[in-house]
């Protein structure tokens, strides 16, 4: 049982523990037109990834959610693949 | 890198952004920028800087087109006026998408080549580093080896050398048995 748990904890670091890659530059404003920083934080299919996953603080969650839609509407990055 | 900043306090920095299809003939260009031109002189505008990023490729099609030219310009206009620009230029033909943006304070300008030169170059940068952590851990790894090795060949040293101890031991016993002068 208790190397299962090893196991477990090796594999999967706690979600809660990630911090906001965001923060850590101290960013102000995403930019639309920056593709390769909105990049990392969509899935193949174009969706924006959750919170729980990436980590982002809500702050730059909702900035980077504006980033995204705005770069969807001028045709830079897709809504749907 | 250069961040603009409003010379008056009634107006404002706005960012246009532009799109059009790629395929249009030079004369259609020529009228559509004439005609984004006057709605801006019109509203008394000041262009601060402009930056065409090119024909470029769509995320998906828009009014069946699949490539477009960008342009992003950057004015000082008055903000009671940026409803009638905006109006115009959703009437404009020829236009797929524009987008106003108003920056935030302290918003660093970056024309959109030198941003692509930039990201080439952390782009290189970091896959250096990448190969540099790499190096290092196989060597980390390799005298890890190197020593684990070693150990073996010393601990196996020194299994054949009890060995041999152990025969002469036998040896000797084997003699002091057979001796008869002891009576055993």
């Amino acid at each position: 049982m208790d190397h299962r748990k090893q196991q477990q904890q090796q594999q999967r670091s706690d979600p809660r523990l990630k911090k906001c890659p965001f923060c850590l530059k101290t960013t102000k404003y995403i930019d639309y037109k920056d593709y390769p920083t909105i990049k990392p934080f969509m899935d193949y299919f174009g969706n924006i990834m959750k919170r729980y996953y990436s980590g982002l603080c809500l702050k730059h969650q909702k900035m980077l959610k504006n980033a995204i839609e705005r770069a969807r509407f001028m045709g830079m990055v897709s809504y749907r693949k | 890198m250069t961040s603009f900043v409003p010379t008056s306090e009634d107006t404002a920095i706005y960012e246009f952004c532009v799109l059009y299809p790629a395929n249009l003939s030079q004369k259609e260009e020529q009228t559509l920028l004439k005609g984004m031109e006057e709605i801006f002189t019109e509203a008394e505008a000041k262009q601060l800087l402009r930056d065409a990023w090119g024909r470029r490729g769509l995320a998906y099609p828009i009014k069946k087109q699949t490539e477009g030219n960008f342009i992003v310009f950057y004015f000082e206009m008055d903000p009671q006026k940026l409803k009638e620009v905006n109006r115009q230029l959703g009437i404009l033909p020829n236009l797929l998408r524009h987008l106003v943006v108003k920056p935030p304070k302290g918003y660093e300008v970056v024309k959109y080549s030198e941003h692509f030169e930039q990201w080439l170059k952390d782009r290189a940068t970091a896959v250096e580093t990448q190969r540099k952590e790499e190096e290092t851990r196989l060597q980390r790894k390799v005298v890890a080896k190197a020593k684990i090795q070693a150990k073996r060949t010393e601990a196996k040293k020194k299994e054949v050398t009890s060995t041999l101890e152990e025969a002469d031991l036998s040896k000797k016993l084997d003699e002091l048995i057979s001796d008869d002068t002891l009576g055993l």
